[in-house]
């Protein structure tokens, strides 16, 4: 099993195995997957985003990302790796101090300084091709967004730096059915920034 | 026993990452947090405490004068040792303590609460680096500013009440004290400010990343462990630090004038 797991995981672009007596199920998703939607129950995506995030898998449990074994590496491939993810989470992920713009553009800088104050029409346009109204958003603080206007935030954030895998929790989850709607646009526009992208919904299990 | 324990080690990791990490201020995100920290705890602080320094340095000379039936030089003295450099720093720090230690230990355990902190980490920028540097250096030179202007507002305040209460020209006054204070006392209160500063901001940023519990009731509770325990640390430092220079003075090295 572990010799055809770690042969499996070159293709992968993320495969996950929870700890045997762990929640039932697995991911595996193939490189080039352009975009899949994982019905998850509670139990197992709490095991699963905390070893992503982390990229160490719990004891027994087995995580691949973007072709890498995740359970045999070293904290500057561990680090290296991680780099080329984004989690989305269910609620955006936004900071309550910092308004809508300084909140898409955190992440940009610390990694990329220079390019915070170019971004502003690219952040403009983002936003408006995925239905929010950009001079509102940004100016807003998170306890005055609507949830949608927060996973926009935050998806712009991830949009920014448009990296190999982005898994988004829940992307639908609590929304109105008009901005339900307006989600379905979210994996296009990472297309559009990174073709080659894999993109992850973990969705509710339709039993929860 | 233990929980105090783990308590000052927390702490002192905080301390310890704070001065490691120092450079993290060359990102824009945590530059705009410490002017953001140094606005709050600062600039908005400063009326507050005028009205306060003013009200203590006059209340000093007149009790002094009152019941010691002081001098001019007597009078200048209190001042000095007890003004410039106790009471301006420690009336700061009550200040800081108030605003901004609560505010700070507050808005963390939300923050902690809420999944903020998680947030964070999910966008690879390290809590610590985004949340405390910031805080600990914005507050530690907020103190600082703030004790120059006690002391400034409460040994000229009490001065000039001095001037008019007693046998002495404000001039007379102000030729003791510039003859009586050295550039040491100065330094002693600053050097002491930063270090109550960097102690508070510390304290409060622990309880805040640490609410003992994930439920809304934890808020409060970190509020009032970041205040008990950031006065206590206040007062050792005082204590530890009057004797390193004004005891033993560092090996001799200097003395008060008095």
């Amino acid at each position: 099993m572990t010799t055809a797991r770690a042969a499996e995981a070159p293709q992968l672009a993320l495969g996950y195995e929870p700890p045997p007596g762990g929640p039932p199920g697995r991911v595996w998703i193939a490189s080039g997957t352009g975009h899949r939607a994982v019905p998850v129950n509670d139990a197992f995506k709490a095991r699963l985003v905390a070893a992503l995030l982390d990229l160490e898998p719990q004891p027994g449990a087995w995580l691949a990302v973007l072709g890498a074994d995740a359970g045999g590496l070293g904290d500057r491939e561990r680090r290296a790796l991680r780099s080329r993810i984004a989690f989305l989470p269910a609620n955006g992920g936004m900071i309550s101090n910092l308004n809508g713009w300084e909140n898409i553009v955190l992440a940009l800088g610390y990694r990329d300084a220079k390019r915070v104050n170019a971004a502003l029409p690219k952040v403009s346009a983002l936003i408006d091709r995925l239905g929010g109204s950009p001079r509102a958003l940004l100016a807003k603080l998170p306890e005055e967004m609507t949830l949608y206007e927060k996973k926009l935030a935050g998806y712009v954030r991830i949009l920014l730096e448009a990296p190999e895998l982005v898994v988004a929790e829940n992307l639908a989850g609590g929304l109105e059915p008009e901005d339900r709607r307006r989600t379905a646009a979210f994996p296009a526009a990472y297309h559009a920034e990174r073709p080659d992208g894999v993109f992850v919904q973990l969705d509710d299990a339709p039993d929860d | 026993m233990f929980a105090v324990y783990r308590e000052l080690e927390g702490s002192t990791r905080l301390a310890a990452h704070v001065l490691r990490r120092f450079w993290v201020l060359r990102f824009p995100p945590v530059m705009e947090e410490l002017v953001r920290q140094i606005y709050f705890t600062g600039a908005s602080a400063t009326g507050t405490i005028v009205v306060r320094g003013a009200f203590i340095g006059t209340l000093i000379i007149a009790y002094v004068i009152e019941v010691l039936e002081a001098d001019a030089a007597l009078a200048v003295k209190m001042l000095l040792w007890v003004v410039l450099r106790e009471i301006g720093p420690l009336i700061a720090a009550v200040l800081v303590i108030q605003r901004s230690g609560t505010a700070v230990a507050t808005e963390l355990a939300l923050m902690k609460i809420s999944g903020e902190v998680d947030s964070l980490r999910h966008l690879r920028i390290d809590p610590h680096d985004h949340l405390v540097v910031p805080r600990v250096l914005g507050i530690a030179l907020s103190l600082a500013a703030l004790t120059l202007y006690v002391q400034f507002i409460a040994v000229g305040g009490g001065m000039v009440l001095s001037a008019l209460v007693i046998d002495a020209s404000f001039s007379e006054l102000a030729g003791y004290f510039f003859l009586l204070a050295s550039p040491l006392d100065l330094a002693y209160s600053i050097v002491k400010s930063l270090l109550f500063g960097g102690a508070i901001a510390v304290i409060s940023c622990y309880y805040g990343l640490n609410p003992p519990g994930r439920s809304i009731n934890a808020v409060p509770k970190a509020a009032i462990s970041a205040v008990t325990q950031s006065t206590i640390a206040v007062m050792v430092i005082n204590v530890v630090f009057a004797y390193l220079v004004y005891g033993v003075a560092l090996f001799g090295l200097f003395t008060a004038k008095v």
